[in-house]
C-alpha cells in the first residue's frame, strides 16, 4: 500500500442559503437564485476537486458539537433529511452519504493516541448536522465520494481560543497520520465562515440581493488582510494573527476547522487560490483552495 | 385587575400584571441533560430522573391545560421561535450521547396558544416567528423535559433560547406566555429547560465518580438554590449576574428568567426534587410553589 497522502485543502464554508440558492432536487425550499459569487466559486472549486480524484473528503463542522471529545462518523450510510434549526426556511435537505469508516476509525485513533478524548459515533440513526451536508453538497453534489465527518469539540470556546486551537493543531497532524498510514488519497474541507458578525433579521426574500452586505466594515476589512496573507501564502503570518482575527471579527475559525486543516498539511507557506467571496447575511465566506502538489515544490 | 407600565433595563418596555386569577398552575426548572433519561440507571443521574419523574407527578396533579417548554438548547438567532406544528413526533440522537441510543418523541403543539404569543410579541418588542416544518430538528433538552414532566400528554407550547435576548427579554417572553394563556382561559405548566453551573468534564469518566466540577461551582449553586427556595424572587433575581461570574451557568441563567417572568416574579417558595452532577455541570429539578 502506497502512503496516504492529503491532496489538498478547501475552506469550504457552509451558510445553507448557498444551497438554497442553487435549487438542488434534495432540498424542499425553492429560490429564485442568490449569493451567485459564492455559489459561482464553489462551482471553479468543484471542478479542481474533480482533478484530484481523491478518494476521500474529510470535513470538520462547526455545527456537530460535541462535548467530550472529538467525535468522527462512524457509519458507512447515513441518510435522512437536514433540517437548519436556524433557516429551516432555507434548508430541509434529504441527505445519503457514504462514511470511510476504516479512515474514521483510524482518524479516531490517532487522536487517542495523542491524547485527546475521540469516539467514533456508530448510531445509524444519527441525523447529520447541516454544515457537513452544506460544505459536501456545495463542493461535491454528486455524492459520489466516500467522507469522513468531524464534529467540533469546542474547545476553543471552553478552554479559550489559543488552548483550544492547540488542540486542534494535535487533530490535525492526527488526521494527516490517519490518511498517510491507510494509504488515502485525501482532499480536507475546513467548513467555516470568516467574519461572523450577522444582521438579526432576515430580508422578506431571503434571496433578495440589494440586502446583502458586509455586516460591518472592520469585519470586511479582517476578511479582506487574512484573505490577501493566504493568497500570497503567508500562512505563518496568518496564523499569528488568528487569535485577534478571532475576537475582532468573531471569526467562525474558532470553532477550529481552519486550524485542524492546516496542521494536517503541514501549515504551508503557499498561495491559496481564492476562488470568491461574498457575504451571507453579513458573515463573511471565502472559498479557497490550497494545492498540496505546490507544497511539494515550495 | 391593575396593570402597571415599567421600564426595564432599556431594552424594552413591558407590562406587568398583578393578578389574582393566575394561569400558571405550576411551575419547574429541569436540567436538559438526556443522562437522566438514557442513562437513568446510573447512580447519580438515577437520582435525577428520579426527581424528574416527581416533578412530572406534581405537574400531572396541578392538571393544566397546556404545558408551555422554554428551553436553552433550543437556539435561534433570528427571532424568537415558536413550534407551531400540529403535532411533532420522532426519533432522536443526541449530538453528543449517540452511544445511548435514541430519544423518541411525540408532542401535540398547543397552536392556538403558540400563535398568540407570537402575535402578541410585538407588544414586548419582541419578533416572532412561527416553526412549522416536517423534520425540524427538536432539541434534546425539550424532548428529555416533556418525556419526565408530560407524561399526562397534554398540548405543549415549545418556545426557543434566542441567543441575542438578555435576562430581561427572556423575563418579558415569560410574561407574555403566562398572560396569552390568561386571555385563552387556560391554565399552563410551566417548564424551564437548563443547567446550573456549566463547567463539565470534557475526559470520560466513571459515572459514578461524577461530581459538581469544583467545589466553587457547587458552593455557587447551592447559594443559587437557597436564593431561589426563599421564595424571595427579586432577590433570587438580582444574584443571577453575580452566579454568571461564579459558575458560568447555562445561558446565562436565562432559564430562570423565563420562569420568573412566567410567574409574574411571584411564588410562595420553591423545592429543590434533587441537585447533582450532569458529568461535573450542575443540575438541579425545582418546582415552584405558585
Ligand atoms: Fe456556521
Amino acid at each position: 500500500m502506497d502512503t496516504g497522502k492529503i491532496l489538498a485543502g478547501f475552506l469550504a464554508p457552509h451558510p445553507p442559503h448557498l444551497v438554497y440558492g442553487e435549487n438542488p432536487p434534495q432540498n424542499e425550499p425553492r429560490s429564485k437564485g442568490g449569493w451567485e459569487p459564492l455559489r459561482w466559486a464553489y462551482e471553479r472549486a468543484r471542478e479542481n476537486l474533480e482533478k484530484y480524484k481523491p478518494d476521500v473528503l474529510l470535513v470538520h463542522s462547526p455545527h456537530w458539537v460535541t462535548q467530550q471529545g472529538h467525535h468522527f462518523l462512524g457509519v458507512q450510510n447515513l441518510c435522512g433529511k437536514s433540517v437548519d434549526p436556524i433557516f429551516p426556511n432555507l434548508f430541509r435537505y434529504s441527505f445519503e452519504l457514504n462514511v470511510d469508516v476504516e479512515l474514521a476509525e483510524a482518524c479516531c485513533e490517532e487522536a487517542s493516541a495523542a491524547g485527546l478524548t475521540a469516539k467514533m459515533m456508530r448510531n445509524p440513526e444519527f441525523r447529520v448536522d447541516y454544515g457537513t451536508i452544506t460544505t459536501l453538497h456545495m463542493i461535491r453534489p454528486q455524492w459520489d465520494i466516500p467522507i469522513v465527518g468531524i464534529s467540533a469539540n469546542n474547545s476553543p470556546y471552553y478552554l479559550g481560543t489559543r488552548e483550544g486551537l492547540e488542540e486542534m493543531d494535535i487533530l490535525g497532524s492526527a488526521t494527516r497520520r490517519a490518511v498517510e498510514n491507510t494509504g488515502r488519497r485525501a482532499v480536507l474541507l475546513a467548513s467555516n465562515t470568516l467574519c461572523h458578525y450577522h444582521f438579526s433579521e432576515e430580508p422578506a426574500v431571503p434571496e433578495d440581493m440589494s440586502q446583502e452586505h458586509p455586516h460591518d466594515y472592520e469585519g470586511y476589512l479582517w476578511d479582506m488582510r487574512v484573505i490577501e496573507l493566504l493568497r500570497r501564502g503567508r500562512t505563518n503570518e496568518v496564523f499569528e494573527l488568528l487569535p485577534q482575527f478571532i475576537d475582532e471579527a468573531f471569526a467562525e475559525v474558532k470553532s477550529g476547522a481552519f486550524t485542524w486543516m492546516f496542521s494536517a498539511m503541514g501549515y504551508p507557506n503557499i498561495p491559496g487560490e481564492l476562488h470568491g467571496y461574498g457575504t451571507v447575511i453579513g458573515t463573511g465566506n471565502a472559498v479557497m483552495e490550497w494545492d498540496m502538489s505546490a507544497a511539494a515544490l515550495a | 385587575m391593575a396593570l402597571e407600565t415599567l421600564s426595564w433595563s432599556g431594552t424594552c418596555r413591558l407590562q406587568r400584571w398583578h393578578e389574582i386569577d393566575m394561569s400558571v398552575v405550576s411551575a419547574f426548572l429541569v436540567p436538559g441533560s438526556p443522562l437522566p433519561r438514557i442513562q437513568g440507571g446510573n447512580p447519580p443521574w438515577d437520582a435525577m430522573a428520579k426527581a424528574l419523574s416527581a416533578a412530572g407527578d406534581v405537574l400531572a396533579s396541578t392538571d393544566p391545560d397546556s404545558i408551555v417548554v422554554y428551553s436553552t438548547q433550543w437556539i435561534a438567532v433570528l427571532d424568537q421561535l415558536w413550534q407551531t406544528r400540529e403535532q411533532v413526533a420522532g426519533r432522536h440522537v443526541d449530538e453528543n450521547w449517540h452511544e445511548f441510543g435514541v430519544l423518541e418523541y411525540d408532542m401535540a403543539i398547543d397552536v392556538e396558544l403558540a400563535t398568540a404569543c407570537i402575535e402578541e410579541s410585538s407588544s414586548i418588542g419582541v419578533k416572532s416567528k412561527a416553526v412549522n416544518y416536517d423534520g425540524f430538528p427538536i432539541d434534546t433538552g425539550t424532548i428529555v423535559a416533556d418525556s419526565f414532566l408530560n407524561r399526562i400528554r397534554k398540548p405543549v407550547v415549545v418556545t426557543s433560547n434566542n441567543v441575542y435576548h438578555d435576562m430581561a427579554v427572556t423575563e418579558s417572553i415569560g410574561q407574555l406566555v403566562a398572560k396569552s394563556a390568561r386571555e385563552q382561559r387556560k391554565d399552563i405548566a410551566v417548564v424551564a429547560v437548563g443547567g446550573l453551573s456549566g463547567a463539565f468534564f470534557r475526559q470520560e469518566i466513571i459515572p459514578e465518580d461524577d461530581r459538581i466540577f469544583s467545589e466553587a461551582y457547587d458552593s455557587a449553586n447551592r447559594k443559587m438554590l437557597d436564593l431561589i427556595c426563599s421564595g424571595n424572587c427579586q432577590k433570587a433575581m438580582a444574584f443571577v449576574p453575580e452566579y454568571n461570574e461564579q459558575a458560568s451557568p447555562e445561558m446565562g441563567f436565562k432559564h430562570f428568567g423565563f420562569v420568573s417572568g412566567a410567574l409574574g416574579h411571584k411564588y410562595s417558595k420553591a423545592e429543590v426534587h434533587h441537585y447533582g452532577p450532569l458529568y461535573g455541570s450542575g443540575g438541579a429539578v425545582i418546582e415552584f410553589q405558585v
